[in-house]
C-alpha cells in the first residue's frame, strides 16, 4: 500500500516537474516571439512608409528626367537613390525572411509549452448530473431544423443579393441585329461623306435654294458643336451625327434633326501613350476629327487621328471600340468611314509605300471584329473611298500613292490597279457615267473603265486630263464631271471623252466638296457662302446664300433640308413646313 | 498567464503571416543598365523528379494503413499524435500541401470535363485511397493524415464545445464549398479549394498576405474550436460522410461494451459523440411523422427552387473565370465605365485579339455557367432537405457512440473509458505474464 502511495506521489512530482518545464517553455518562447514580433512589424512599417515614400520619389524624378534629359546632376541622384532603394529593399526582404523563420520557430516552441502545460493540467471528466435527456434530444432537433431552416433563408437571401448586382453586359455578337440597309433606305439618308455611295449626289430635290445665316433667314435650328472637326454631318431618319476632338477628347455627336437637341454625346478613348511616344501633334488644317462618321441606320461608327475607332447604337451606348494604332501620317488621318453591307470600311492608308504599313480594314460593324483586310502597295492619301455597283458586281474604289485600286468589297481581294496617282491624294474618287474618276492633285484627272483585272494602267484609261483639284472631290451626274478648287476654279467637263466646257472663277475659297442636287451644284465656300449653279453645259450662277461663319464640311442633303456644318455650329436648313 | 499567452501567440501568428507575405511578394523591376550590362536570362527550376510522385504514393499509403492501425487496433492517441506530426511534416511542410487529396478533386472533376485534361496516376491514387480507406476504416485519413487537419489538430489547445444547431447549420458551408469546387473546377474557371486552401501558405512560409490572414484566423479559431475547417469548410470531408457512414470497421469509444459511465461525455473536442436516446414519445412520433412527410414533400421543391435561384448566379459566378473577369474588365474600359487600364487588358489589347472574340468566349463561358449554376443550386436545395430530414429523423441509440459521419477518428476519447484502461490493464498484465513466462522457460 505504501508502495502505491509513494508511486504516485512520485508520478505526481514528475508531472508537476513537466508541467513547469512546460509553462518555462511556453513564457520563454512567448518573450521571444513577441521581441521577434516588434522587430518585424517595426521592419514593415519602416518598409511600407519609408520605401514608399523613397520609390514615389523615385518615380517622380525618373518622369523628370524625360523632360530634362540632360541634366546630369539628376540623372546622378537617379541613380544614388536607385541604388539605395534596391540595397534597403533587398536588406528589408533578408530581414524579414530571416525575422518570419525565428519567429516560427519560437511559435512552434511556444506552442509546444502551451500544449504541455494543457496536456498535464487536463482535468478529469465531470458529467452534469441529472440531465433529461429526452428534452435535450428533442430540443436539440428542433434548433437543428431551425439552424438548417436559418442557412437556408440566408442562403436565399445571399442568392439575391448576388442575383441583383449589376451586370456587365458584353455585345453578344450572336444576339446583334446584324442586317443592314437596303439600297433604298441608304439612298433617302445621307449616310456617310458625300452621302449615299460617297458619290456627292442627293436623292432630293427638293432642298432649299435660299437662306440667310447671319439673319436666320431659313434656319430652322443651329447647335453648337462641342469640339472641333472638319468632318461633315451625316443623317439617318431623324438624326445627324458628326464627330469631334481636341487632343484629349474624342466625341461623337448626335442630334435630333427636328428640334436640333443634343440626344448624345459618345466619348472615345484615347490611347494611353507608349512608352517613349510623345503626344499626338496634328496640324490644324486636318485636326483630330477629320475623317466623317458613317452609319447603317442601326449604329454610328467614327475614327480619329489617333487611329480608334468608335461604334455606338442609336442610343448612345458604345458597342464596341477599337484601337488601329496611331496612324503614321504627316497630316493626320482624314480618310472617312465607307460601309458595305454590314462591314465597316477603313482607308488607313499611312507613311510610303515601300513601308507597307498601308491597310485597308473591313469591321464587321455589329462586332467591331476584322472581317478582312487588305495591303494595297500604296503610301498615305486622305481620300475616303467609294463602293460603287458596277455591271460585274460591288467594287470598293480606293485611291493612294501611286494606285488606284479596286477590291471586292466582300473579302478585300484585288480586283485591278491602275498606276495614274501620286503624293497627297486628298480628293476621292466618283463613279459616273460606267467610269470611276480619280484625281492627283494639281496633276491629272483620270477616268478609269472599271471592268479590268489587275493592273489596267495600260488598257483601262478612258481618258486623262491634266490639273485637277488638290482637296475638293469631283461631282458628276452622268453627262458631265465637275472639278472645283481650292482656289475657286470651278470646272466642267464632259464624263465621256474628257472635253472641257466651261470653268469659272468664283472668286473664293473651297476646301468642302461639290454636290449635286437635281440639276444644281452646291457649293461651299470656306466663307460659308454656298454657291447655287447650274449643272449644265454653260455656267449659271442661281444662287447665292451667305451662312455666316467658316465653312469646311461638306454639307448633307435629306428631304427637304441641309445640314451644315460650321466652324462651331451645326445648322439646319429648311423649310419650316 | 493562459489568456496573455493566447493573446501573444493570436499576434505572433498574424505577425508572422504579415512577414511571409511580405517575404514573399515583395518584387521590384531590374535597375536600368546604361552601362551595356546584358541581364542574365531567367532561369525556371527543373521540375520535380518523377520518383518523388512514387514515394508520396507510397508514404500516404503507408500513412493511412499505419493510421487505420492505430486507431482501430492499437487504440492509441499518443501514436496516432506521433503520426500527426509526422503528416504535419511530410505532407505538410516538406510536401508543401501539394498534392492533397483535397485539391484533386478538381483535377478528377475537370478530366472528366475536358476532353484535354489528364488527370495523373498519383493524382487519382491521392484522390481514391483515402476513400477506399475510409470505406474500410472510417476518416483514418484524417485523422492522421491529412496535413490540413493535423496542423489545426497541433494548435488545439482549449476545445470548446460546439453546440449541435451550429455544426448543422455550419456544415452546410462544405457542401456549398464542394459544389462551387465542383462548379468551377467543372467550367475550367478555377481550382479554389487550393486557391483558397487557409494552410498552404504556412506550409510553403509564402503566401498572399489576405490568404495567409485567413488561415490565422482557422488556426486562431482552431485553439478553440477543434479543426473549424474540417468540420464546416473541408469539401472532402463532404464525400467520407457517406463513406465512413457504411465503413465496414470504425473506430469505437469503447473497446468492448459501453457501461453509460458518461466519462466520455465530453471527451470529444469535435462533436462527434452521440448520447443514447430515449425511447420515442407517443406525441412526438405522430408529430415527427407528419413534419417527414412534409419534408420529403418538400425536397424537390427545395431541389428546383435551389436549382432557380442558382441558374440566377451564372452571371456572379462566371466572374471566376479569368476570361469573363478580363472580357468584363476590357468591356468597362470600352464603355468608360471604368478609368484606366490593369495588366491583363493591356495584355490583352497588345496581343490585338478582337474584342468581340473575347466576349464571345466570355458568353459563351457564362452559357455554360448557366446550367453548371442550375446544377450547383439543385444540389445545395437537396443537402438542405437532406440535412432538414436527417435532423428530424429519431434514432435510437443505447450506448454513447462515436457519429460515424463526422468521428475524425482521433483516439481522443479512448483514456476517457474506463473499459479502455481495463483493456490496456489486461494486455499489460499478459504482456508482462508472458514475458516472465518466457523468462522462466529460459
Amino acid at each position: 500500500m505504501n508502495f502505491h502511495i509513494d508511486n504516485k506521489q512520485e508520478n505526481l512530482k514528475t508531472t508537476e516537474r513537466w508541467q513547469a518545464s512546460a509553462v518555462s517553455t511556453a513564457v520563454v518562447g512567448t518573450v521571444f516571439s513577441f521581441i521577434i514580433l516588434v522587430l518585424l512589424v517595426s521592419n514593415f512599417i519602416r518598409a511600407t512608409i519609408v520605401q514608399d515614400r523613397r520609390e514615389q520619389e523615385l518615380v517622380e524624378m525618373k518622369t523628370a528626367v524625360y523632360n530634362r534629359p540632360d541634366d546630369e546632376q539628376l540623372i546622378s541622384q537617379i541613380r544614388r537613390m536607385d541604388l539605395r532603394f534596391r540595397q534597403n529593399l533587398i536588406r528589408t526582404r533578408d530581414f524579414t525572411r530571416m525575422g518570419s523563420y525565428l519567429l516560427l520557430a519560437t511559435v512552434v516552441i511556444t506552442l509546444v509549452g502551451f500544449k504541455g502545460m494543457s496536456t498535464l493540467r487536463k482535468k478529469l471528466p465531470k458529467p452534469t448530473p441529472g440531465i433529461d435527456r429526452l428534452k435535450e434530444q428533442i430540443l436539440n432537433a428542433r434548433y437543428c431544423r431551425l439552424a438548417v431552416t436559418a442557412g437556408l433563408v440566408v442562403l436565399g437571401l445571399g442568392a439575391l443579393l448576388l442575383a441583383v448586382s449589376p451586370e456587365v453586359v458584353f455585345y453578344d455578337t450572336r444576339l446583334v441585329d446584324i442586317s443592314y440597309p437596303s439600297a433604298e433606305q441608304i439612298n433617302h439618308n445621307w449616310p456617310r461623306f458625300r452621302g449615299p455611295g460617297g458619290l456627292g449626289v442627293s436623292t432630293y430635290t427638293n432642298v432649299p435654294l435660299d437662306w440667310d445665316g447671319r439673319t436666320g433667314e431659313g434656319i430652322l435650328w443651329k447647335r453648337p458643336v462641342l469640339l472641333p472637326g472638319m468632318n461633315s454631318p451625316v443623317v439617318w431618319e431623324d438624326r445627324v451625327f458628326l464627330s469631334g476632338a481636341d487632343p484629349n477628347r474624342q466625341h461623337v455627336y448626335c442630334f435630333d434633326t427636328v428640334t436640333g437637341k443634343l440626344l448624345w454625346t459618345g466619348e472615345v478613348r484615347i490611347p494611353p501613350l507608349k512608352e517613349g511616344q510623345e503626344p499626338l501633334d496634328i496640324m490644324n488644317d486636318t485636326g483630330y476629327a477629320a475623317p466623317t462618321v458613317t452609319t447603317d441606320g442601326r449604329r454610328v461608327y467614327a475614327i480619329f487621328a489617333s487611329g480608334v475607332v468608335g461604334c455606338f447604337d442609336f442610343d448612345g451606348n458604345k458597342v464596341w471600340e477599337k484601337d488601329l494604332g496611331r496612324p503614321d501620317n504627316m497630316y493626320g488621318h482624314a480618310s472617312s468611314l465607307a460601309m458595305y453591307q454590314n462591314l465597316l470600311l477603313i482607308q488607313y492608308y499611312q507613311s510610303a509605300a515601300e513601308d507597307g504599313k498601308s491597310r485597308f480594314i473591313a469591321l464587321e460593324g455589329y462586332s467591331g471584329r476584322t472581317a478582312w483586310q487588305a495591303k494595297p502597295p500604296v503610301g498615305s492619301a486622305w481620300a475616303s473611298p467609294i463602293v460603287i455597283e458596277t455591271e460585274n458586281g460591288y467594287q470598293l474604289i480606293t485611291c493612294g500613292n501611286p494606285w488606284l485600286v479596286s477590291l471586292n468589297p466582300a473579302d478585300g481581294t484585288e480586283l485591278w490597279r491602275v498606276d495614274c496617282l501620286g503624293a497627297d491624294v486628298a480628293p476621292s474618287p466618283i463613279y459616273a457615267n460606267g467610269l470611276v474618276f480619280a484625281i492627283e492633285p494639281h496633276m491629272k484627272t483620270v477616268a478609269v473603265r472599271p471592268d479590268g483585272r489587275g493592273d489596267v494602267t495600260e488598257t483601262h484609261i478612258a481618258w486623262k486630263i491634266d490639273g485637277g483639284p488638290d482637296i475638293c472631290s469631283p461631282v458628276g451626274n452622268g453627262e458631265f464631271i465637275f472639278l472645283l478648287a481650292t482656289e475657286g476654279y470651278l470646272s466642267c467637263y464632259k464624263t465621256e471623252d474628257g472635253t472641257r466646257l466651261w470653268e469659272k472663277n468664283l472668286k473664293d475659297y473651297f476646301q468642302a466638296s461639290p454636290s449635286l442636287v437635281g440639276d444644281k451644284l452646291y457649293l461651299l465656300s470656306e466663307e460659308g457662302v454656298m454657291f447655287i449653279v447650274e449643272a449644265g453645259s454653260e455656267f449659271k450662277e442661281l444662287a447665292r446664300n451667305e451662312i455666316g461663319e467658316k465653312c469646311f464640311a461638306s454639307p448633307a442633303f435629306t428631304d427637304g433640308r441641309i445640314y451644315l456644318r460650321s466652324e462651331k455650329n451645326l445648322f439646319c436648313i429648311g423649310n419650316p413646313d | 498567464m493562459m489568456r496573455f499567452g493566447h493573446i501573444i501567440i493570436t499576434l505572433a501568428a498574424v505577425f508572422i503571416m504579415c512577414g511571409l507575405a511580405l517575404a514573399g511578394t515583395v518584387r521590384f523591376p531590374p535597375p536600368e543598365f546604361e552601362s551595356g550590362y546584358e541581364l542574365p536570362d531567367t532561369t525556371v527550376p527543373s521540375p520535380r523528379s518523377g520518383i518523388y510522385d512514387y514515394i508520396d504514393t507510397i508514404v500516404l499509403l503507408a500513412a493511412l494503413g499505419l493510421s487505420s492501425y492505430l486507431v482501430l487496433k492499437k487504440r492509441s492517441r499518443r501514436a496516432i499524435f506521433v503520426l500527426v506530426i509526422f503528416s504535419l511534416i511530410y505532407f505538410g511542410f516538406w510536401r508543401k500541401g501539394c498534392i492533397c487529396p483535397i485539391g484533386a478533386i478538381q483535377n478528377i472533376v475537370l478530366s472528366f470535363f475536358d476532353s484535354n485534361y489528364t488527370v495523373p496516376i498519383v493524382v487519382l491514387i491521392f484522390f481514391l485511397s483515402p476513400l477506399i480507406f475510409t470505406l474500410f476504416f472510417g476518416r483514418t485519413f484524417c485523422a492522421a493524415v491529412c496535413p490540413l487537419g493535423a496542423i489545426q489538430d497541433v494548435v488545439l489547445l482549449r476545445p470548446v464545445s460546439v453546440p449541435l444547431w451550429v455544426e448543422s447549420g455550419l456544415r452546410l458551408l462544405a457542401y456549398i464549398y464542394l459544389g462551387a469546387a465542383v462548379l468551377f473546377a467543372a467550367t475550367g474557371s478555377a481550382f479554389v479549394i487550393c486557391r483558397y486552401d487557409p494552410f498552404v501558405s504556412f506550409f510553403r512560409l509564402s503566401g498572399n498576405i489576405n490568404l495567409l490572414i485567413f488561415g490565422a484566423c482557422f488556426l486562431i479559431i482552431g485553439m478553440f474550436i477543434g479543426r473549424p475547417y474540417c468540420r464546416f469548410l473541408c469539401p472532402y470531408g463532404i464525400l467520407f460522410r457517406p463513406l465512413s457512414r457504411i465503413s465496414k470497421w470504425h473506430v469505437t469509444i469503447t473497446p468492448d461494451d459501453c457501461i453509460q459511465c458518461r466519462l466520455c461525455e465530453d471527451s470529444c473536442p469535435f462533436g462527434a459523440i452521440r448520447k443514447p436516446t430515449e425511447h420515442w414519445p407517443k406525441e412526438e412520433y405522430s408529430r415527427s411523422k407528419k413534419r417527414l412527410v412534409l419534408l420529403l414533400v418538400l425536397l424537390p421543391v427545395l431541389i428546383f427552387a435551389g436549382g432557380w435561384a442558382g441558374s440566377k448566379l451564372k452571371t456572379v459566378a462566371s466572374q471566376m473565370h479569368p476570361r469573363v473577369r478580363l472580357a468584363e474588365r476590357v468591356r468597362l474600359e470600352e464603355t468608360g465605365k471604368v478609368e484606366g487600364t490593369t495588366d491583363a487588358s493591356d495584355a490583352f489589347i497588345a496581343t490585338g485579339t478582337e474584342t468581340a472574340e473575347l466576349y464571345d468566349e466570355a458568353s459563351n463561358i457564362r452559357a455554360r455557367f448557366g446550367l453548371g449554376c442550375l446544377i450547383f443550386g439543385g444540389f445545395i436545395g437537396l443537402v438542405i432537405g437532406l440535412e432538414l430530414i436527417s435532423v428530424s429523423v429519431w434514432r435510437q441509440r443505447r450506448d454513447y457512440e462515436a457519429d460515424r459521419a463526422s468521428c475524425l477518428a482521433c483516439g481522443r476519447c479512448f483514456e476517457y473509458c474506463p473499459r479502455e484502461h481495463n483493456r490496456r490493464k489486461k494486455k499489460s498484465v499478459l504482456q508482462e505474464t508472458a514475458i516472465m513466462k518466457s523468462a522462466k522457460t529460459k
